[in-house]
């Protein structure tokens, strides 16, 4: 065991981390603060990566151009969605079973529109990285990473610093009483809903750039990210980088000490022994 | 009439926690409602601070009734609650909750001024403004809660069972804070199982038994009237 394979499989660990705390953002906003359990985050997160991977290979747009395409678009459809719970008064349990049927209908469409072939989106900078020292730090992951961590300060800043964030902390915590305060919850959830998925947007924009994609992957992703979103504390967006970071590392460093295939174990023994031990921040 | 609640019916599913109400309260009043434990004080309070919707009857205030517009649109008219339990945002500070109680658009302009007004009233909030509300023993808190209902620059306060859990020399401090509230041209609308300090405090008294105002008066009167002490207040 050397110190530059523990060392570089930290690195990979602290960007895939990056990715997902990106994911978990919007799952522990909507979940702590709308009390929806949004499981279609993970497919809105695939859309967005394969219309990325569209815009891309069928029209030439460059990766930034669609970002900022699908950014917008995002916003919207999650207000659309959020419209849709709000019609059909979707509580917290229900959104699990209504976002999951979701999920399915998200995946049969990108498995109608791009098949369930694997696809790999290449772009002329997928491969590159900087080099420091003897390791190596992939750009296009560091790049993802700076995106998770200024997603998750605006996050914070938004919901510590700005009234229109306090206000939606207070209406999470006693609605009535926040609107007797003359705090418009349902006006502002739908606020926060579009920006749970706008988030799904740019997380998807960097899935689409740094794995590989198939409409099955989508659930690959979720027991990891809900246990993300556990350990980070729920709608507590620099947690739940912290959490992805920890994830990130400990699978990395499994991987590489023990066997890959004992890493699938590590998110959810974080997750138990946190529970088991209940410390003051969880 | 700055507050007048008409024929007002507020259910909890089915049942009816208030049949029909009618009361009235003046600017610059104190009006207590009394009455025992379950009699639906506090679901008279919370409806005209629009934290529960009625189901028949009106609640007017300088005559338009808000009964009809959106929760979250009430304080507009005027009217801040200091909730039964104080049902303060535990988990944020002082000064977010008193932010938070100027988050109306009518009071954001006069926001420093109410601070001001706050810290006058009670100085050991300005100490702590940064504590985190819900570790505060249960005093500070009830002085956050009225600190955050002061901040809407209210001219009708609602007040349910200020003096709940308090120990009797901050009871008798909340008593004197809510005189000098009144003082400061704010009515008063308090419901209190402490019935003898808020008949001694009120201008004017509605004796409530379940979900019915039985009589009203002039509090003196009702205090010492043995039948009305016999009947409905049980002291």
């Amino acid at each position: 065991m050397s110190f530059t394979l523990l060392a570089q499989s930290t690195i990979g660990g602290v960007l895939l981390g990056g990715i997902y705390g990106l994911l978990a953002l919007g799952l522990s906003l909507s979940w702590g603060l709308l009390r929806l359990v949004n499981l279609s985050h993970f497919a809105l997160a695939f859309l967005a990566a394969y219309v990325g991977y569209g815009l891309g290979t069928r029209f030439g747009w460059p990766i930034w151009m669609s970002g900022l395409a699908i950014l917008p678009a995002f916003f919207l459809i999650g207000i659309a969605l959020h419209a849709v719970f709000v019609r059909f008064k979707v509580g917290e349990f229900a959104s699990m079973l209504v976002t999951f049927g979701l999920t399915v209908l998200i995946e049969s469409f990108i498995q109608w529109v791009w098949s369930a072939d694997y696809l790999k989106y290449e772009t002329g900078y997928t491969q590159d990285t900087l080099r420091l020292g003897s390791l190596y730090i992939p750009l296009l992951e560091l790049v993802a990473f700076g995106f998770a961590v200024a997603l998750a300060l605006g996050a914070w800043l938004g919901l510590n610093r700005t009234m229109l964030g306090k206000a939606l902390r207070a209406a999470a915590q006693d609605g009535p009483v926040a609107a007797a305060f003359g705090i418009n919850a349902a006006g502002l959830s739908y606020l926060l809903a579009g920006l749970c998925a706008a988030s799904a947007g740019v997380a998807g924009v960097f899935i689409a750039l740094t794995s590989t994609l198939a409409p099955s992957q989508i659930e690959a992703w979720i027991g990891v990210i809900f246990a993300v979103v556990i350990i980070g504390g729920l709608a507590n967006p620099l947690g739940a980088l912290a959490a992805g970071v920890l994830v990130g590392v400990s699978e990395a460093v499994t991987m590489a000490l023990v066997n890959p295939a004992w890493a699938p174990l590590v998110a959810f023994s974080i997750l138990i022994a946190l529970l088991l031990w209940k410390p003051r921040w969880l | 009439m700055l507050l007048e609640v008409r024929n007002l019916q507020v259910k909890y599913g089915d049942a009816p926690a208030i049949w029909d109400a009618t009361l009235a309260v003046g600017a610059g009043r104190i009006v207590s409602v009394v009455g025992p434990n379950g009699a639906g004080k506090s679901t008279l309070i919370n409806a005209i601070a629009g934290l529960l919707r009625p189901s028949r009857g009106e609640i007017l205030i300088d005559g338009v009734d808000t009964a009809r517009v959106p929760a979250y649109r009430v304080c507009d008219h005027g009217v801040a609650i200091v909730p039964e339990g104080r049902r303060l945002f535990t988990q944020m500070t002082v000064m977010d909750n008193l932010e938070l109680g100027s988050y109306r658009a009518g009071a954001q302009a006069s926001r420093a001024e109410a601070l001001n007004e706050v810290f006058s009233l009670f100085p050991v909030l300005k100490e702590r403004s940064n504590q985190v509300s819900g570790s505060m023993s249960g005093g500070q808190q009830q002085m956050v809660a009225i600190g955050r209902a002061l901040m809407a620059r209210p001219r009708l306060l609602l007040m349910d069972e200020p003096s709940l859990g308090l120990s009797p020399a901050v009871v008798e401090d909340m008593f004197r804070i809510i005189r000098a509230i009144n003082e400061r041209g704010v009515a008063v609308l308090l419901v209190e199982q402490n019935i003898t300090k808020a008949l001694e405090l009120a201008h004017h008294a509605y004796v409530i038994e379940d979900g019915r105002i039985v009589t009203a008066g002039d509090p003196a009167l009702l205090l010492n009237d043995p039948q009305i002490r016999e009947a409905y207040l049980g002291v």
